[in-house]
């Protein structure tokens, strides 16, 4: 007798304070894209003009299970989202903003937990907002800013016109590091267009999985490589700014002049310069595994204005700004270089040259306790096994694990199994067939102290013998 | 001679349509009106003949979220998501005051037995009020949001559903002492039993969990499919009853009480229950939900549905009359209807 109507997608939205997200709220509000949206904030409002409301909302933190904070849900949520059910308006998108200090686990738990709620409305995305300029700040001093990249499935890096490139290089590969699965979108005053931010369908288990390929790769001691055609002679590989030999001189003897106070940091960067066959992306990625064993060698440390002579393993030392290197080759051909850290974030470049071809590779910066972990792996999973590494990984670990998504190669299934949760809460199901393309596993975990090792054993126990 | 046995039955009497979603509705003590409360915030009147005339009296922006008639007198009292409590006079059909008592939206409203004080919960504050709206005493604030509130019968204790407890505030004497009844996870209703000795409460967690009130002993009541929001004692504090699905569950307090005991199930519906009330001085229990049904149940006397009378369209709420002898039906598409119980 009930009819089920396609169910309403929510937008969760996140961010640090300042980081935009007001901005982002009035733009979309403002805009003419003739959708009705119902804006829930987390301060009073008022009705909006046209076709738009705005709810103010205050948090309440209810608990729907012994006081398991993957239970907790936000009962004003409940109430108000209750409320818009009860309306005969019916609303295209629903926008939840949450204050800057907001915890938004318990907002997505909301939509898995209510089972009034999950008939009803759709969560289709958290988007969290990224401000360029305190970023890197805020996320050494406080937990919360990596915790909303951690469930992000779309950061907005805004306010990039704050920052140079080499800053914005520096906060992706930081967001990557926390983050290996959410799409990074610049903007400069909150201006992503809308068809990016509403009705992304990142819960959606239809949708395919979009995970960086880079991140399911196993861990490189590099981030970047780049293919160079070069003839004999020097190159200058400088990084991005003016060396100022005054400065120099003069930090040095104030580092003398006061022993007991913290010098300024003595910077290396790894790189690995190896010949290859041709400057191509094929070469390019045949090289890789001579490059993982160059950068196990041990490393010919460079000062600053030293020699980079030929191929092999070199620390530079990148301490200033415009640090420069001459790089000398005897042999014209091409040359593959391998960097411990993407050059952009010290707008590293060899002069007058450009890569013919060149490669990300998956960030593994663990300076942040929150990170993400890949499997890929083509082996077929026993279902049973799968259940019970799952199960208890979700018992032990469900506090530190924020997000987990994926697609399984189930053994004597003929269709892709996919998976998404926000801490302990879990959708699961079969997508599409496998059909002709080739059966692979790939699991990503976004969580806190997460264990690599520990998360391999685990799904080695559910491979089928 | 067979004994005849009386057969009770469900006779619709009028209707008329309320433009929104019927939230609740409240009888006047006479039994000659009805106040209604609208999911997108409509407050009406309407008056009790040979048919219904609804009236419009004002509205809660953004939702009407609870509905209270004043004992022994012709005003009662809404509130709703904007944070507003109103107070409404029947017989003038007006607004007579309106205000905030706290920082968010008032969830729950209740009027002490005779009439003197109204409760109301906004946030995280519970705030007693007189009969105009005065300030008698505000609550040091909760912990978490208050989500319900219920005096006892004799209107010396208030109780409080929060999140991980219920706090029952004495209110005799002005002493507000409160005394805590824990639990680890959200209390979404607070349910006195008439005879005093059971506190229950409807939990987030999919329990339903009851207190005695001279012993402070807890029971868990486990197995139902969703959170339990509907909670409710019958008359005679023989029944607690709840929802679980398509069905109603009732715990026996009578003998020994519930504990180690299998609940009375009743399965009268093919969709979910949304509204159930207990007759006011009787046994009757009459039920609604999406199935478009009305159910009316005698479950002392049987486990099947005495009468079905269908509707037309989902039903949100309902309330028996004062004389138990009426009950006022309301649906999600605004319709309000009244039935009569008779006796065939």
């Amino acid at each position: 007798m009930s009819v089920t109507p396609s169910r309403v997608p929510v937008t969760v939205l996140t961010g640090f304070l300042g980081s935009g997200k007001t901005t982002l709220l009035n733009r979309i509000l403002s805009e003419k894209h003739g959708k009705r949206i119902a804006v829930i904030e987390n301060e009073f409002g008022e009705v909006g003009v046209d076709s738009e409301l705005v709810i103010g909302a205050e948090e309440e933190l209810f608990e729907t299970n012994n006081g398991c904070i993957c239970c907790t849900v936000r009962g004003d949520l409940i109430r108000i989202l209750g409320q818009l059910m009860k309306r005969r308006d019916r609303f295209d998108y629903i926008l939840i903003e949450t204050t800057g200090m907001a915890d938004p686990g318990p907002v997505a738990q909301t939509f898995f937990l209510d089972d009034e709620l999950k008939n009803t409305f759709q969560l289709d995305a958290i988007v969290t907002m990224v401000d360029a300029k305190h970023f890197e700040q805020h996320v050494d001093e406080l937990n919360e800013p990596a915790e909303q990249v951690a469930f992000a499935d779309l950061v907005l890096l805004n306010k990039t016109d704050l920052v140079d490139e080499a800053a914005l290089a520096r906060i992706e590969s930081r967001i990557r590091g926390i983050n290996g699965t959410a799409r990074i979108l610049r903007t400069k005053n909150a201006d992503a267009p809308i068809d990016r931010v509403l009705n992304v369908g990142a819960f959606d288990l239809n949708r395919a999985l979009a995970v960086d390929e880079a991140f399911l790769e196993p861990e490189y001691p590099f981030e970047w490589g780049g293919v160079y055609q070069l003839g004999e002679g020097d190159y200058l590989l400088k990084t991005a700014g003016e060396h100022d030999h005054h400065a120099h001189e003069h930090e040095h003897e104030h580092h003398h002049d006061h022993e007991h106070e913290e010098g300024h940091s003595h910077e290396d960067l790894e790189i690995v310069l190896l010949p290859l066959t041709d400057a191509t992306p094929t070469e390019l990625q045949s090289a890789i595994e001579a490059a993982v064993r160059a950068f196990a060698e041990p490393a010919t440390v460079v000062n600053c204005h030293g020699d980079i002579a030929g191929p092999g393993h070199y620390a530079i030392d990148i301490s200033h700004p415009g640090a420069d290197f001459t790089l000398g080759i005897a042999k014209a051909g091409a040359y593959a270089l391998f960097c411990e850290h993407h050059p952009g974030e010290f707008g590293l470049t060899l002069q007058g040259q450009r890569p013919k071809a060149e490669r990300r590779f998956a960030s593994h910066h663990h300076e942040d306790d929150i990170s993400s972990i890949g499997i890929s792996d083509p082996r077929p999973l026993d279902p049973t096994k799968l259940n019970q590494w799952l199960d208890y990984l979700l018992k032990t670990r469900g506090q530190d694990i924020f997000r987990m998504k994926g697609v399984l190669n189930v053994k004597g299934e003929d269709r892709r199994q996919v998976f998404h949760g926000v801490h302990m809460m879990f959708d699961a199901q079969a997508e599409r067939p496998w059909g002709t393309s080739p059966r692979i596993n790939q699991l990503v975990f976004i969580g806190r102290g997460l264990d690599r090792a520990e998360l391999e054993a685990g799904f080695e126990s559910a491979v089928a013998k | 001679m067979a004994k005849q046995s009386l057969s009770f039955a469900l006779e619709a009497r009028a209707a008329a349509q309320l433009d929104d979603y019927v939230v609740d509705l409240a009888w006047s003590p006479d039994g000659k009106q009805l106040a209604l409360a609208g999911g997108e915030g409509k407050v009406a009147l309407a008056e009790v003949g040979e048919k219904l005339s609804i009236a419009t009296l004002g509205e809660h922006m953004l939702g009407t979220l609870a509905l209270a008639w004043q004992p022994h007198a012709r005003r009662f009292a809404t509130a709703g998501q904007d944070g507003s409590v109103a107070l409404w006079d029947a017989a003038a059909a007006r607004q007579l005051k309106r205000w905030k008592p706290g920082v968010g939206a008032t969830q729950a409203l209740a009027w002490s037995p005779i009439g003197d004080a109204l409760a109301t919960a906004s946030g995280k504050s519970v705030t007693l009020w007189s009969a105009d709206g005065d300030r008698i005493h505000a609550f040091a604030p909760a912990a978490s949001t208050a989500v319900g509130l219920a005096f006892d019968r004799p209107g010396t204790d208030l109780g409080v559903a929060l999140n991980g407890e219920l706090a029952v505030h004495r209110i005799e004497k002005a002493r507000y002492e409160t005394r805590r009844y824990k639990w680890p996870a959200a209390c979404l209703t607070v349910n006195f039993s008439g005879n005093g000795r059971f506190l229950a409460s409807g939990m987030a967690d999919g329990t339903l969990h009851f207190w005695n009130r001279s012993s402070g002993k807890d029971s868990q009541m486990r197995g139902y499919e969703c959170k339990v929001q509907l909670v409710g004692w019958s008359d005679n504090s023989k029944y607690l009853a709840s929802c679980t699905g398509n069905d109603l569950v009732l715990w026996d307090f009578s003998g020994k009480g519930p504990e180690g005991q299998k609940p009375l199930v009743l399965s009268g519906h093919t969709d979910r229950v949304d509204a159930f009330a207990w007759q006011s001085g009787g046994e009757h229990l009459l039920s609604g939900g999406r199935d478009w049904r009305l159910v009316l149940w005698r479950p002392g006397r049987a486990r099947e549905p005495i009468d079905v009378q269908m509707t037309d369209g989902e039903i949100s709420a309902m309330r028996w009359s004062p004389d138990g002898k009426r009950v006022a039906v309301g649906e999600k598409q605004g319709r309000v209807s009244l039935f009569e119980v008779v006796v065939r």
